[in-house]
């Protein structure tokens, strides 16, 4: 594992990663880690620029939190929701991205593949639209968010995003998620 | 009326009322792990206020730098119960949405914002 380190510090290099981050995720870590991200990209980006990245990096990690098959609930004084999985925020070739990736069960493959493809056809009135007909339905009792997520990432990144399902075994599978900027 | 203070985190805005001008304030950033956690509270004091509430004018101030996207749903469950009042009970509620200049983004949610509440005075305003 000694020598692997310093591979793959050089492997994300190449990619051009600002940050990369593998385990398990909680609010209070993307909080962190966000505010990290931000102060690094206010040295070169304008306000706008900071704060579109920022807010797909939040909406992208809040999903693995959130959404990853392999999740730990802790429940002391307050619930603390760890969600495992993958992050790296980089620039490639000029361009900005963030790619996510966690567990998801089998189940959920075709339904989440068909609400994303459905997303990345529309253009961005029809994107806008759908948006604001989502916000207005009641959000389901035990949800954890408002169903928003990805259609603000489309809507961020003008429908600049890519993702797979990678089969790990008869239950779960690999989900990767990239938006690019 | 029951105050309303709550201190804002990096990740939750700070919500204060203020009894005098009858103005409720909102600023920061808002992207807690759980909006309804969150909010419950606002929405509590809120439907206690509003009872209370007769012709004098109420006032929101909101003025978020960022807010994620189950924060938005929130919001836009905020204004629909000010506009329901402003509709059924002829309540003289306004909203101010401030924003800063250089802040696109924010600009632009208010505007959207807007477009779906029009019986409810909405105004965007600059941040001076």
């Amino acid at each position: 594992m000694l020598k692997e380190l310093h591979q793959f510090k050089q492997q994300y290099d190449e990619c051009g990663a600002i940050l990369c981050f593998s385990g398990y995720l909680s609010q209070e870590l993307m909080v962190g880690i966000g505010e990290t991200l931000r102060d690094k990209l206010k040295q070169e980006e304008d306000i706008n620029m900071v704060l579109k990245i920022f807010s797909i990096f939040v909406e992208q990690v809040q999903n693995i939190i959130r959404y990853s098959a392999d999740q730990i609930i802790i429940t002391n004084d307050k619930e603390n929701i760890l969600g495992s999985g993958i992050l790296v925020v980089g620039k490639n070739q000029g361009h900005y991205y963030v790619s996510c990736g966690n567990i998801v069960g089998n189940d959920k493959i075709s339904h989440l593949s068909e609400q994303l493809t459905k997303l990345q056809q529309m253009n961005k009135d029809e994107l806008k639209q759908y948006y604001k007909e989502q916000r207005k339905k009641e959000v389901p009792q035990h949800s954890k968010g408002a169903g928003l997520g990805f259609i603000e990432l489309a809507r961020k990144t003008n429908s600049c995003f890519d993702f797979s399902f990678e089969k790990i075994n008869g239950q779960i599978s690999f989900f990767s998620f990239k938006t690019l900027l | 009326m029951t105050h309303l203070n709550i201190t804002a985190t990096s990740q939750s805005p700070a919500v204060y009322f203020d009894e005098t001008l009858r103005t409720l304030n909102i600023t920061g950033e808002c992207y807690p792990e759980n909006i309804t956690k969150f909010s419950s509270p606002i929405f509590q004091w809120l439907d206690e206020y509003l009872t209370s509430l007769q012709k004098q004018t109420f006032t929101l101030n909101i003025e978020l730098v960022y807010f994620n996207s189950s924060s938005s749903k929130m919001l836009l469950d905020l204004f629909d119960r000010l506009q329901e009042e402003v509709i059924n009970k002829q309540k003289n509620i306004i909203v101010n949405w401030i924003y800063d200049v250089e802040n696109e983004s924010a600009f632009e949610h208010g505007e959207e914002f807007k477009e779906d509440l029009t019986h409810l005075i909405f105004n965007l305003l600059k941040k001076s």
